[in-house]
This record gives C-alpha cells, sequence and structure tokens, in this order.
C-alpha cells in the first residue's frame, strides 16, 4: 500500500514540473520582455534605451539561461513564493490571497450542491428507466449540459432582470450567503450537475442488473436497504473518478460566470491580467488549477483502493 | 438466470444478427429516439449555413449601416444591428462559419495525434504506453480555458512579429492578415485540450478489443494482424470513436466561443457567437437583442450537439442495449 | 406428506421491441413438503424465468400475465411487498448459478451474511454475525469469524457457492431454490455443491427445487423431475420412471445425450437444431421441428400435459401426441 502511494506521488510530481516547465517557458520565450512591459506601464510611450533596460535585466538577473531562471523560479515556488506581478508590482501571493477565498467558495459550494441534488435526482433516474420521471430528468440534464455557462447566465440576466424585473442587476460579490450569490452559484451548478446526474444515472442502470442486486432482493433486504446497502456504493464509486474531470469544468465554469457576475475571484483576476499580458499572475494562477487538479486525481487514485475492495487487490500503475 | 440467458431468450433475433444488421440496428435506434432526431436538425442547419452562408445573408457581415446603428430587430434587420450598423443576423451566420471550420479542423488535428499516440501506447505497450498515458494525464490537468489563455498571451505576439517580418522578406500578402495567426492559435490550443481524449479512447479500446475472445480465436487460426486490424478492431471501436467525434464537434465549438468571450479566440473582422456574446453582454441591459441573437443560437446548437451525442452513444453502446 | 409449494397455469412474458417473447407459458407442478424435484432443459428454456416469477424477482421487461403460486395456500403473486419480502429469504431461500457476481463485491461476507438472519428473525447485528460464523462452519469453510470480515473477491468459485447456500438457508426456509447453482464450478466442486445440498437437505427437510440442464446431477438429488421445454413443460414423472421410461421425444434425446457409466460402448445422441423462437404462442407443438417422431398434428395442434395411460409410476404426464414406445424406428420427419 504504502509502495503504490509512493508510486502515484512519483508519477505526479513530474507532471507538475512538466507543466510547470512548459508555461514557464511559454512565457520566458513567448510573452515578450517584461521590462519593457514595466517601462510601457511606467512611462507610457518612451523610447527606452537599451544600456539602461540592460542593466535592470541584469540587476534582476534576467540576463541568466532559462533553466537557470526555471530553477530559481521552481525554488521559490516551493518555498511558496509565486514571483510578482509585472503590471502591478505587487506579490502574486498577496493577489492570489486576496481572490482565491472567493473562488474557493464558488467550488466547494458548487460541488457540494452539484452532490446533494445530482446524485439522488441521478439515482431517481436510473430506477424508474424509461419511465416518465427518467426522460424528464435526463432530458433536462441534457439540455443543461448543452448550454454553455456564458450563454445561461447572460440570458438569465436578460430574462430575470429585464423581462420579470424580480431582481437587481447581480453584479459584484458580497458573501457567498448574500442575494447577490445565488444567479452565480445557480450558474455554476447548471453547469456541472449534468455530468454527475448522467454519471450516477448509468451507474443505476448497470448496477440494476448485477446479480448480487437480485441475491440481495431473494434474501428479503427491504427495496430502500437494498439502494442504500447494496446500490450506492457500487454506484458512487466511478463517480469519484470523474471528480479530476469536474473540477476542470468547475474551474472553467468559474473564469466565465466571474466575468459575466463582475466576482473578484482568481478567474476575474485571469481574465483582468489577460489584457495586460501579466504573464506571471497567469503562469502562476495555471499552475494553482493544475495542481489542484493534479492533487485531487492523486487523492482519488490514493482513496480508490479503500473505496473499491476488488481494487486494493490489483494496485498497478496505470488504471484505465 | 444469467444476463446472457436473458438476453438469449428475450432477444434471439439479436444473437442470429449479423454486423451489417448492427449498424442498421444502431440507425433504427437512433432514428427511435426523439430527442436524437430534432438535435440532428440544427446541426445540418448550421452545417448547411457555413457552407452556402456568403450566399444566403441579407448583408454582408462588415457592411455598417450608420444610419441604422443599434436598432432592434425589424423586418430589415431581423436581429437588429449592432453598434457599427452591421446586421446581426448576417453576422450570426458568419458565425456558423467559423465555429463549423474550428470544430472541424480542430477536431481533425485532434483525432490525428491522438489516433497516432493512442495506437502506439496500445499496441507497442511497457514504457510507451506508460509515456503517453502519463503525457494525456498532465495535458488533461489542465484547466482548458486557462491553458488557452496562457497559449494566447505568450505565443501571439511573437507569431505576429513572425508574419510581420515573413512579409517585409516575401511582400507576400498572405502574411499580412493576422487572422491567420488568431486561427492557428484556436486550433492548437483545440487540438491540444481534445486529443488525449481520443488518445486514451484508442488506447483503451486496442487493448480491450486485443483480448477478447473472437480476437484470441482470429489470432489462433492464423489470421494476419493487418486483416485483424480491419476485420475486428477497426469496426468495434468505431462506435465510441463516433460518438467521441460527435461530441468532441460539439465540444470544440463550444471551448472556440468560450475561448472568443474571453477574448482569446479569433478576433475580429470574423464574426464568432461568442465575441458576439461577450460584446452584447456590455449593453445587455439597453439593447438585449445583441446578446439574445446569438446567445440563443449557441443553446440551440450546444443543445442539439448533446442530445445528438447521446442518442449516438445509446444506439452505439452495446454495453447499453440491455 | 402435503402439498408445500402448488403452481398453477404460470405464465410469464418479456416485452421486446418488437412485441413479446413467450418465456413462460401455463407452466404447472407441485413439491411436497421435504421433496427434491428437478428441472430439465436446455438453455433458454424458460426454467430460470418459471423460478424467478414464483418470486417475482424478474427483470423490469418481464411481466406475469396469469397463474397462481400457492405457497402453503398463500397465493405469492397476490403478496405486496412486504409480505413478498418475508417470503423471500424466509420461506424460500434461493441459490443462483454464477456465484463470481451473485454476491456483492463492495460488502464484507459477514454484512452480507447477516441480512437474512437480521430481517427474518429480528436479530441483532452481533447476534447475526456469530450465527452466520456457524453457518459458514455448516456449509463447510472453516474460522468462520475471520471470514466473515473478507470480501467476495478473496473466496473461491466454490466458497463462494457454499456462502450463497449458508445465506439461503439461514432462516430454515420451507423452499430452496437452486438455479443451476453447479453449471458455473469445476466438475469436482460440482460433485461437492451437490454432496452439501443433500446432505443440509438431509439434516433440514426442506424442499429443494433443482435447475439444471446437466441429468447426470438429477439421477443423484431428485424425486421427481419435470422436463421444460420453450415454456411447456413437456413431461413429469419419478426420476426411475424418466429414466428407464421416457415418454417425451425431448427427453428421450436429453437421455441420448447422456454418456452412461455401464461401460457399453454406444453413440452418444444428440438433438438437432435449437429451442424455437419464443415469439409467438404456436399452433403447434414447439418441438416438432427438431422432433424425430413429428407426424401431421403436431405442425397443427399443440399437446397438452396429460397422464400417461399405461405409465409404470403414478404421476407420470407427458405432452406429445405420439406414444414413441409404438414406433420401432423414428419417422422421417416431413421438414
Amino acid at each position: 500500500m504504502g509502495q503504490y502511494i509512493l508510486r502515484r506521488i512519483i508519477y505526479w510530481i513530474p507532471a507538475l514540473l512538466l507543466l510547470a516547465m512548459v508555461v514557464y517557458a511559454l512565457a520566458f520565450f513567448g510573452a515578450g520582455d517584461p521590462i519593457k512591459l514595466m517601462f510601457l506601464r511606467e512611462e507610457g510611450d518612451v523610447t527606452y534605451d537599451a544600456q539602461r533596460l540592460d542593466a535592470i535585466r541584469r540587476e534582476k538577473g534576467l540576463d541568466r539561461p532559462f533553466l537557470m531562471q526555471f530553477g530559481e523560479y521552481v525554488w521559490h515556488l516551493v518555498r511558496g513564493d509565486l514571483g510578482m506581478s509585472v503590471i502591478s508590482g505587487r506579490s502574486v501571493n498577496d493577489m492570489i490571497a486576496a481572490t482565491a477565498p472567493v473562488s474557493f467558495q464558488i467550488g466547494i459550494a458548487t460541488v457540494i450542491l452539484v452532490a446533494l441534488i445530482g446524485i439522488p435526482l441521478g439515482i431517481l433516474a436510473g430506477l424508474h428507466h424509461n419511465q416518465w420521471i427518467d426522460n424528464t430528468i435526463l432530458g433536462s440534464a441534457l439540455f443543461i449540459s448543452g448550454i454553455p455557462s456564458y450563454v445561461v447566465g447572460p440570458m438569465l440576466m436578460v430574462f430575470l432582470v429585464l423581462g420579470l424585473g424580480v431582481m437587481n442587476v447581480p453584479y459584484g460579490w458580497d458573501g457567498l450567503f448574500s442575494r447577490k450569490a445565488i444567479l452565480p452559484m445557480f450558474v455554476m451548478v447548471f453547469g456541472s450537475i449534468a455530468i454527475i446526474i448522467r454519471q450516477t444515472r448509468a451507474g443505476v442502470l448497470e448496477v440494476l442488473s448485477e446479480d448480487y442486486v437480485r441475491t440481495a432482493r431473494a434474501k428479503g433486504v427491504p427495496e430502500i436497504m437494498v439502494i442504500l446497502r447494496h446500490m450506492l456504493r457500487p454506484v458512487l464509486t466511478p463517480v469519484v473518478t470523474v471528480l479530476g474531470q469536474m473540477l476542470i469544468g468547475i474551474v472553467n465554469g468559474a473564469i466565465i460566470v466571474e466575468k459575466v457576475f463582475g466576482i473578484p475571484g482568481l478567474g476575474r483576476l485571469t481574465i483582468d491580467f489577460t489584457y495586460g499580458v501579466d504573464y506571471p499572475v497567469i503562469v502562476a494562477i495555471t499552475l494553482i488549477g493544475a495542481f489542484l487538479v493534479m492533487a485531487l486525481n492523486l487523492a482519488v487514485d490514493i482513496t480508490y483502493p479503500f473505496l473499491d475492495p476488488r481494487a486494493g487487490q490489483a494496485m498497478t500503475g496505470i488504471e484505465d | 438466470m444469467t444476463t446472457q440467458e436473458l438476453s438469449a431468450t428475450s432477444g434471439i433475433e439479436l444473437a442470429q444478427a449479423s454486423r451489417s444488421n448492427l449498424w442498421q440496428d444502431a440507425l433504427a435506434r437512433l432514428a427511435a429516439n426523439r430527442l436524437a432526431v430534432i438535435g440532428i436538425i440544427p446541426i445540418v442547419l448550421l452545417f448547411f449555413v457555413a457552407l452556402f452562408g456568403p450566399t444566403l445573408t441579407p448583408y454582408d457581415f462588415l457592411a455598417q449601416d450608420f444610419t441604422a446603428r443599434l436598432d432592434s430587430p425589424s423586418r430589415e434587420h431581423w436581429l437588429g444591428t449592432d453598434e457599427l450598423g452591421r446586421d446581426v443576423f448576417s453576422r450570426i451566420l458568419y458565425g456558423a462559419r467559423t465555429a463549423v471550420s474550428v470544430g472541424l479542423v480542430s477536431t481533425a488535428i485532434s483525432l490525428v495525434v491522438g489516433l497516432i499516440m493512442g495506437s502506439l501506447a496500445g499496441y507497442l505497450g511497457g514504457r510507451v504506453d506508460i509515456l503517453v498515458v502519463w503525457l494525456t494525464d498532465v495535458t488533461r490537468s489542465m484547466p482548458a480555458l486557462l491553458l488557452a489563455i496562457v497559449i494566447n498571451l505568450t505565443l501571439k505576439v511573437p507569431l505576429e512579429a513572425w508574419m510581420e517580418q515573413l512579409y517585409l522578406e516575401t511582400k507576400n500578402t498572405f502574411f499580412r492578415q493576422t487572422m491567420w495567426v488568431d486561427l492557428v492559435l484556436v486550433f492548437g490550443a483545440l487540438a491540444l485540450i481534445q486529443w488525449p481524449g481520443y488518445a486514451r479512447l484508442i488506447r483503451g479500446q486496442i487493448l480491450s478489443i486485443r483480448s477478447r475472445n473472437y480476437v484470441l480465436a482470429a489470432r489462433a487460426l492464423g489470421m494476419p494482424t493487418s486483416r485483424i486490424l480491419t476485420r475486428y478492431v477497426i469496426p468495434n471501436a468505431m462506435g465510441p470513436l463516433i460518438v467521441a467525434v460527435s461530441a468532441g464537434l460539439g465540444g470544440a465549438m463550444v471551448l472556440e466561443s468560450a475561448f472568443s468571450f474571453l477574448g482569446v479566440g479569433v478576433q475580429l473582422p470574423i464574426p464568432s457567437w461568442g465575441k458576439m456574446i461577450s460584446d452584447g453582454l456590455r449593453m445587455w441591459q439597453t439593447h438585449p437583442h445583441l446578446l439574445a441573437g446569438p446567445a440563443v443560437m449557441m443553446a440551440v446548437i450546444t443543445v442539439s450537439f448533446a442530445w445528438l451525442g447521446d442518442g449516438l452513444n445509446d444506439a452505439l453502446n452495446p454495453r447499453q442495449w440491455k | 406428506m402435503s402439498v408445500l409449494l402448488d403452481v398453477q397455469d404460470l405464465q410469464t412474458r418479456f416485452k421486446v421491441r418488437q412485441g413479446y417473447v413467450y418465456a413462460v407459458n401455463g407452466v404447472s407442478f407441485r413439491l411436497e413438503e421435504g421433496e427434491t424435484l428437478a428441472v430439465v432443459g436446455e438453455s433458454g428454456c424458460g426454467k430460470s424465468v418459471t423460478m424467478l416469477s414464483l418470486v417475482r424477482l424478474l427483470p423490469p421487461a418481464a411481466s406475469i400475465e396469469s397463474g397462481q403460486v400457492l405457497l402453503k395456500g398463500a397465493d405469492l403473486l397476490q403478496l405486496d411487498q412486504r409480505q413478498l419480502r418475508e417470503v423471500r429469504g424466509g420461506q424460500i431461500g434461493m441459490i443462483f448459478q454464477d456465484p463470481m457476481t451473485s454476491l456483492n463485491p463492495f460488502i464484507n461476507i459477514g454484512a452480507q451474511m447477516a441480512e437474512p438472519l437480521i430481517y427474518h428473525r429480528g436479530m441483532g447485528k452481533k447476534q447475526a454475525l456469530a450465527r452466520s460464523a456457524e453457518l459458514l462452519e455448516m456449509v463447510g469453510i472453516p474460522d468462520g469469524e475471520t471470514r466473515l470480515r473478507e470480501y467476495p473477491h478473496q473466496f473461491s468459485g466454490g466458497m463462494r457457492q457454499r456462502v450463497m447456500i449458508a445465506m439461503a438457508m439461514a432462516c430454515e426456509p420451507a423452499v430452496l431454490i437452486a438455479d443451476e447453482p453447479t453449471t458455473a464450478l469445476d466438475v469436482t466442486i460440482q460433485a461437492q455443491i451437490v454432496e452439501l445440498v443433500k446432505a443440509l437437505r438431509d439434516r433440514s427437510g426442506v424442499a429443494v427445487v433443482w435447475i439444471t440442464h446437466d441429468l447426470s446431477v438429477v439421477a443423484g438429488i431428485a424425486d421427481r423431475v419435470i422436463v421444460m421445454y420453450a415454456g411447456y413443460v413437456v413431461e413429469e414423472a419419478s426420476v426411475d420412471a424418466l429414466f428407464e421410461d421416457p415418454r417425451h421425444p425431448y427427453t428421450v434425446g436429453l437421455l441420448g445425450a447422456l454418456p452412461s457409466l455401464d461401460g457399453d460402448a454406444h453413440r452418444l445422441t444428440t438433438i438437432g437444431g435449437s429451442p424455437p423462437d419464443l415469439a409467438d404462442q404456436p399452433t403447434f407443438c414447439p418441438f416438432h421441428p427438431r422432433c424425430p417422431y413429428a407426424i401431421e398434428r403436431c405442425r397443427t395442434e399443440n399437446p397438452a400435459l396429460e397422464a400417461v395411460a399405461d405409465a409404470t409410476a403414478r404421476g407420470h404426464r407427458t405432452a406429445c401426441w405420439v406414444d414413441i414406445r409404438e414406433l420401432q424406428s423414428p419417422v422421417v420427419s416431413g421438414s
């Protein structure tokens, strides 16, 4: 078991390093000269003199070869230092510390709501396979999953604010439990719930035809206990493996929802600094996003054998 | 009674079906799926419009009419006009062309890359397999929109500079069109996001089909690998692949417009639905028609793809036959 | 002896895309107390569906169209879900074909074994587990308490079938339905399972319905046999009468496909063809296309199950227009 965990860690750490290197290299070779950008920001349209630029570059160690600078970046990264913003001159750590809690609140609340609503709906649909309940749930889930969040958000605004006039313009953020959070949370849940409903429903359909469910019924186990004891775990265990995918969806969704509703979170930070080409900020946010997904995948890898007793037997390198 | 026995008693006609009948069966199942059939109509229309858009549009997508700026929908302009007096309906039709071409090209690229990588992993196995799977895991850990933003942010300026230099050297006006840089970046980002899905699918199919008894039997009979591939592996992998490609096409179109919405997609002058939604969002309180037109269009197309995809999945995925 | 289980005119059909498949067509039989009844037939002849119909454990596509299933006089088909639940696992224990898939891989053996005791006997968890350990020892799995904490994948196929048997017998049911319990097992294990069920039966006096397509098992365990074909009972007899004096051509065919152990070297015969499409209620004998004795009447009328006129034993019944003993050799089939 310990060896297995170690193998999974060894699997994901180089992955994170590779990603960091690619993103850093993109910024290093592609993004243009940060010093020039700094000057552009500070002094407007000036003709900068090359010697002065070189001096600053040397002073900041920006004339050193790529690998040295990357090594230094990683070293800082390991110690939790994400660098300085080129545009604002502020520490990226501070900028992220100021925005991340909002995004994390949204993300965690989304996961909880999606699980609480999506799993029961999926089970309900699966148990009533091909009946109207199933058709309604699946049809709306497919409908919902089809519409991108940047369409749902604006359309809801047009409908609720202009059409019905039931609410004020929801722009900005007053915390998770304020009225302004209702619409963004709705859009977030809207965007991710279909995956869970479909996965759960498919799981129920598969498990329903399993011999062991018939055995449980043949033993006279009450139907509710057949569902809770015999079906829930086999149904939910594979759901765990799509958590990584779901997180990616939530990160993508948060970027868009934060833009649509003007919420000051990580996604908003990304968008704001896209236009300013502030690449230390973008690199940092990208790495945080990828790190979260990888950490979640690693956690899933490690916990999966506990969830599925059969998997505990054969814990080999790659599962598909 | 096992499930096999059940299907033997309850679906005798299935057991006797030949392979061509399997495809006919799949088609029949698809035709019986009401949502899928409804979904096909807008998709066919979309492809039609993408092909013949320029001859259908009442106005040129660039034609500006300053006497009719920000008009609400009317007889002349069915979906109104934008702030430059351009006809929104015509721009939506042109946007279909952007969506379809981006979807087709990026899906083609990622499919080819995915096929190659997946086959390598599935057939060579060992270290190659581990490496490919690892690479797909690395790529799939990147949230798609962040990846697109990073790529656009870092590569756009150097690429444009390079094009400019090529223009100065060759005086070929082709290199003046910065739009090509946008397209290359969007295609590249989409292909990068989507190839791991195809690679893993192909790898999984090869691994699972290869160990099926009928392939083992064919091998035991001395059937050459190429024949096993064309007779068993490819036909069996076809169903899941069709489902994946249909989902991929829809997904690529949604992602493309999401890029445009975030300002890292195809820039003007080519109309893109995402860009139109993003622009419309700035004035939605005063001129909601700018937002509603492209947003409804986008919703119709993506929902259609979802319904069709689900129908295809039901029709082609034998595991769900029961 | 009194009648324990009385099945009358049971009909079950499956809904498929093009209509219905008729799996069980008016099956009637009785099971007496302490008796072992074997149900024999090819795969797909409706024997499993019949047994699942008794306790209404059918898949959603199937429906019971008519009939009565009287267990000690009460019709199981009329019970509500709660009453039915008390019969399942309480009055009727079931063992299924594939022990590899019949146990829940996510739950340990102890928890699965305790369930019938908790729900039918009202035992506490601790008590139920203690009893489960005893039951394991009873079916020949030593060290029960340790093994209760293990999961199904840690057991071999034969061991899992023993667990299934222990579970089915946990509440001392009146009837044990064994649905091809040895088919998925190795030959040596098969014999052990048969012996185990025999021993348990002799000790507890449970009545057994043993479904199988293997006639060699039948001879060793059954008192009476019913032979099923295409959802019909085509012959019913005591085990001796069936082996010595079979009256239905299908039974004859099945016996011909059985190797004998008396050393006589004779060619094993097979029944040509396969069971018919059950998509329609036939107006002909469903066996006639494969029957070497078929006459014209077999093509136009479906024979009912009727007592054999000159039977050597009581209760011998068959569904055939032809008295096959009168025929020296099979007539050439016209089709």
